[in-house]
């Protein structure tokens, strides 16, 4: 079996339609999990997403790091003279990893001059519609583009681990400067402020543990801290959508 | 209560704005609160009591509701919208000072912090609470909010963030702020914040939702 070529990165443009991304999902991310939401939100995310299309610029990519270069700790994992320190949670979750894959996505930059122009003409629903649909696009284009990463390497009887961003799980924000050290400047479109900002907005960033034995977690809110985040859902209510 | 008053805290709880708005549809061809507000000072009734029997009860139901997670955010926005709309018949009398807020709260995203929605919508609650909200924007450095504090005395300030890395900032403010002004009040917000966070970094209080930081400011802060 030739070796991943891990120099490399690789890089997409998934088109919108491509990540499926429909009114039911985007209720679902503003909260609207046990009854719809008012008529007028509804009738807002259908006037909003035609023209969703026509202010992306979705760009994703990933690199695998060189497996002979790629150790874990407990904290982390090392690639080469580099540590990036994930925080034991998430290193916890790349256990049995042979190597890993970094990956970064983005919305691009108009989805979110968008929200900003709405907003700033006082049109706050819909601005922070467009803010939380950007959300779901960055999001979804690191959905995707891990099935482009399970697709390469499930010819080698490997599995992927879910995905773990910085900032999550105790992983922090200033990692995602070491993270992007692994790929070239402006990669996908995305760049890094002093603290760690990642330009365009909504944009993300992350790992993705890669090798024979590792395993996907199927509830990925049990092994975060953060009780209070509006994304979180208990593992009560996630088992009764699945029914 | 006045009917008025019911139907005017009525209307901050739906998110009806107006007899034209075909929201919520059950309303429809109802007066909303730009028409209640407006019958309500006709009828004589004092501009405090539409304020504080109507329009704070309405939007601390909406408050205490998002807080438990039976609304989300764009109800609260409806409801925010609603609740504007109402204060535009109430802004002559806080101009001649026959009304007042019951104080002012400057507010602002961290340094190197351009998050914004969550910091606005902490601002409409509190603002629906009776107080006067001076909202900085994003990426506020410590200078800029001490320097609004000198002009607002006996302010209270609410500092916001969503990233680690910029939640460090939230400590550099703080203390810019308490070295001049140690009898400020300051609370804290955003997803990577804690009540342990506040604490260590000398903040008064941290609140995991709007409706908290407007049980802190009421209780715990003195007015103007």
């Amino acid at each position: 079996m030739p070796e991943f070529p891990t120099p490399e990165t690789f890089s997409f443009s998934p088109s919108f339609q491509e990540l499926a991304i429909d009114r039911t999902i985007v209720e679902r991310d503003l909260g609207y999990r046990k009854g719809p939401p008012p008529e007028i939100v509804r009738q807002l995310i259908d006037e909003i997403l035609p023209e969703v299309p026509l202010r992306l610029a979705i760009q994703c990519g990933f690199r695998i790091l060189p497996p002979d270069l790629f150790s874990l700790t407990e904290s982390g994992i090392e690639c080469g003279d580099v540590h990036i320190s994930t925080g034991p949670i998430i290193a916890s979750q790349l256990k049995k990893s042979t190597t890993a894959a970094l990956f970064v996505s983005t919305a691009g930059p108009l989805l979110e001059q968008w929200s900003h122009q709405l907003m700033a003409e006082a049109d706050m629903m819909k601005g922070y519609l467009v803010d939380a649909i950007g959300s779901e696009v960055a999001d979804r284009a690191s959905e995707w583009l891990e099935k482009r990463i399970a697709e390469r390497v499930t010819p080698r009887g490997w599995t992927i681990t879910n995905r773990y961003c910085p900032g999550y799980c105790d992983w922090p924000v200033t990692d995602q400067q070491k993270l992007f050290s692994f790929f070239p400047p402006d990669f996908c479109g995305i760049s890094l402020t002093p603290s760690s900002l990642m330009i365009p907005i909504k944009s993300l960033s992350g790992i993705i543990g890669l090798g024979p034995n590792v395993k996907r977690g199927a509830f990925q809110c049990s092994i975060c801290e953060l009780k209070d985040c509006f994304r979180r859902v208990d593992e009560s209510e996630l088992a009764a959508e699945q029914r | 209560m006045n009917e008025i008053l019911e139907s005017l805290q009525r209307c901050v709880e739906r998110g009806k704005v107006n007899i034209k708005s075909p929201y919520p549809p059950d309303m429809k061809g109802q007066d909303g609160t730009d028409e209640l507000a407006r019958k309500a000072l006709e009828a004589g009734i004092a501009p405090q009591d539409i304020l504080s029997k109507a329009l704070i009860v309405g939007m601390q139901k909406v408050g205490v509701r998002f807080r438990n997670k039976e609304i989300f955010v764009p109800d609260v926005l409806m409801a925010a919208k609603a609740m504007a709309a109402a204060m535009e018949h109430l802004k002559p009398f806080f101009k001649s000072d026959e009304l007042k807020h019951k104080g002012t709260i400057v507010i602002g995203t961290v340094l190197g912090d351009l998050h914004d929605i969550g910091k606005k919508l902490v601002s409409m609650v509190i603002e629906g609470s009776g107080w006067e909200v001076v909202d900085l924007g994003t990426d506020v450095s410590p200078d800029k909010f001490l320097k609004a504090v000198d002009e607002h005395p006996g302010c209270v300030v609410g500092l916001s963030a969503l990233l680690t890395t910029t939640m460090v900032n939230m400590e550099a403010t703080v203390q810019h702020i308490k070295s001049k002004h140690p009898a400020v009040k300051v609370i804290i917000g955003g997803a990577p914040v804690t009540e342990e966070f506040a604490a260590k970094i000398g903040a008064d209080y941290y609140s995991p939702d709007p409706q908290g930081a407007v049980e802190f400011l009421n209780t715990r802060c003195t007015p103007n």
